[in-house]
């Protein structure tokens, strides 16, 4: 005969063994998660700091090519030269250096630094003539140095920074004329091949216009494709196969669709390459099918007993679908467009075939516009050799996440108002 | 006076037959009963009186219903208006969503028979009043229907079928999900209708079938087995089936 008090302990052991496989896969799951979190934000944090080094400045109206006895005009500044201003001032900061060592100095700088002096005379136009302390940014390079990125212990014939700027850097650092501030330029410059002046601008507008265009296209026909195959479509082979083909949709690899925007949209129809117009109608190619399915699951949860409701009350079908079973849906449609837009969001082959991947170095006013986008901004940069964009992969994975997470807030606000109205 | 005549109606879904050759006459403002055991086919013959068999793909109906002297299976009958005439309350209460007053409004609103919001107004307190359910529910019209109890939200059913003011009610076993106070206040509300409306109801409760109904139709296996007054049926059929079935011998 069983022990039955045994074989309740038993039960009892199987349930506790069982919570406990739960709850390590969650433990799992989360730890995968924090890792990876832990991961991209301790090589990314820094990308949102930007190093700036303060040197002496001399406006010699010699090296600007202009009067000196003569107080010039504002367009006078304009239009005059400050590279020999920028070169005079480097060879200022070593008494001895010889010209190598002065073009090391100037590689020190971004290539922008005659635009950052000449921006210094132009809102301060009494420093003409004067050595005046002027911020400059930093060349990618010493800005990973300063941020502690760089591997310092290489022999020099293995860095892309010399010993004798690693000399000059020390020196100014000592005297405390290296500082770093917040990035701003991270969010407002598009592209470039200097990772201190590479920003996410051009991807982010170019992504905001491509999402945009696929909530255009893909919402509506496929609210309507959903509603017409759950509420009014005959049952019968065609809608079938129809069915099946919907599901079958969601599961082609997006590089397909990708195929399917350059063979028809660009080659065809002649829309502009690289737009997220071409962009977002690829993608919504792909989000069809997921709008599709998740309005189809929403529509079918809606209780027939409310149809038949409806119906009874002298309700045509159409107002029946359109007063009822729709608003009722609509939480749940609205979800699985969130989904299929945030999968749209992240999604990069696609738009490496329309040409998105281009270098792109203007922000996108419009989706007409050429633009990239956030996913093929990391694949850009990540393909990219300069230390600089390392971090920049990372705090655009960021951005994109915060995106995702801002665009899964919204879904669940919406979600929330609906079934509020209808409870 | 006969206000519907079913005449060699036959249901079919798909290859299975549901309904054989039905004859009957439901007669002008008094309460029908359809009774028999599950499956018998009572509750479809209902659905065939408002057509609601339409929305079932597979379902076929044939053969004749007369309600006024009009055929309402012939082609081209405007379901729509049908409906309009003929209001249904389901068994298990279905409320819209929408607050009480629109689950009223909705009725008149879509067909059209409000000018105005004074006008949409007192036909909504009218339906609550002769659903019995205005002094409950006046002071909170604008809550959700589905916020109220089981036999309110039956009233409410019944309420916003009324609203169109429908020559015809047909009842699916209003009261089988609900308790017996609440079914005792929609028999006697039921009472209160058939002074303006007929009705047609279909109860598992051969109780509940002999108090409210003067006529009942009793069913057994997709057939009609006898349809006569109420009084007649309880005490004296004349089908041996019949007896059986009402004195409990089998269903």
């Amino acid at each position: 005969m069983i022990n039955r008090e045994e074989f309740l302990n038993k039960r009892y052991k199987s349930e506790k063994r069982f919570q406990f496989y739960g709850k390590s896969a969650i433990v799992l799951a989360l730890l995968f998660l924090a890792v990876f979190l832990f991961k991209i934000f301790s090589t990314g944090y820094t990308a949102f700091q930007k190093t700036w080094i303060t040197i002496p400045i001399n406006y010699d109206p010699e090296f600007m090519y202009l009067d000196a006895d003569q107080k010039p005009s504002i367009q006078d500044l304009e239009d005059s030269e400050y590279f020999d201003v920028g070169i005079e001032s480097f060879a200022a900061l070593d008494q001895n250096a010889n010209e190598d060592q002065i073009t090391d100095i100037k590689r020190m700088f971004a290539f922008i630094f005659e635009e950052e002096i000449k921006y210094h005379i132009l809102s301060n136009p009494d420093d003409f003539g004067k050595i005046v302390e002027v911020k400059l940014t930093a060349s990618d390079d010493l800005d990973q140095v300063f941020k502690g990125n760089y591997p310092r212990e290489l022999p020099e014939e293995r860095r892309r920074v010399t010993d004798y700027q690693l000399k000059i850097f020390d020196k100014l650092n000592a005297e405390g004329k290296v500082e770093s501030n917040f990035n701003f330029s991270f969010f407002t410059n598009a592209d470039s091949r200097e990772a201190e002046l590479a920003g996410i601008a051009s991807s982010f507008m170019g992504s905001l216009f491509s999402i945009l265009v696929c909530l255009a296209v893909s919402f509506p026909v496929a609210l309507l494709a959903a509603i017409y195959l759950e509420e009014f479509a005959p049952k019968n082979r065609l809608t079938d196969f129809i069915e099946v083909n919907i599901n079958n949709l969601a599961a082609v690899p997006s590089i397909v669709f990708g195929l399917l925007g350059l063979g028809v949209l660009l080659a065809v129809f002649g829309l502009p390459r690289s737009t997220p117009l071409v962009g977002g109608i690829t993608l919504s190619l792909m989000t069809l099918p997921t709008i599709i399915i998740a309005a189809r699951a929403s529509l079918k949860a809606v209780p027939p007993s409310i149809r038949e409701a409806a119906l009874a009350m002298g309700a045509s079908r159409m107002q029946t679908t359109l007063h009822h079973t729709v608003p009722l849906s609509l939480p749940g449609t609205l979800s699985g467009t969130i989904i299929g837009l945030a999968q749209a969001l992240g999604e990069t082959a696609p738009l490496i075939l329309i040409g998105m991947v281009a270098f792109v170095n203007t922000i996108p006013g419009s989706p007409m516009d050429p633009a990239a986008s956030l996913p093929v901004q990391i694949y850009i940069w990540a393909e990219s050799a300069e230390r600089g964009f390392v971090e920049k992969v990372s705090a655009c994975i960021m951005v994109l996440l915060i995106f995702l997470v801002l665009m899964n807030l919204a879904a669940q606000m919406i979600r929330h108002k609906f079934e509020k109205k209808w409870n | 006076m006969n206000k519907i005549e079913a005449k060699n109606v036959n249901v079919f879904y798909g290859e299975k037959q549901a309904l054989f050759d039905i004859n009957m006459d439901i007669q002008e403002k008094q309460v029908t009963a359809l009774i028999g055991p599950s499956g018998c086919g009572k509750s479809t013959f209902l659905r065939c009186l408002n057509r609601m068999n339409d929305v079932i793909d597979i379902c076929k109906v044939e053969g004749e219903i007369k309600i006024n002297d009009y055929n309402i299976n012939q082609k081209g009958t405007d379901v729509v208006r049908l409906r309009e005439k003929i209001g249904m309350v389901f068994q298990k209460p279905n409320p819209f969503p929408k607050t009480l007053y629109e689950n009223i409004s909705y009725g008149p609103e879509i067909h059209g028979m409000a000018q105005s919001k004074d006008e949409l107004d007192q036909i909504v307190e009218d339906s609550l009043k002769k659903a019995a359910l205005w002094n409950e529910v006046k002071d909170r019209l604008n809550e959700p229907g589905t916020g109220l109890s089981g036999g309110q939200q039956q009233r409410l059913c019944i309420a916003r079928a009324i609203s169109v003011k429908p020559e015809v009610i047909l009842m699916d076993e209003p009261c089988s999900a609900l308790d017996p106070i609440a079914t005792a206040q929609i028999e006697e509300l039921i009472d209160e209708l058939k002074k303006e409306h007929t009705i047609v109801i279909v109860t598992h409760s051969m109780s509940q079938a002999a108090r409210v109904s003067q006529q009942t139709g009793f069913f057994h296996l997709g057939k009609l087995i006898e349809v006569g007054s109420t009084d007649k049926i309880f005490k004296n059929p004349d089908q041996l089936q019949t007896q059986d079935y009402i004195t409990g011998r089998f269903g």
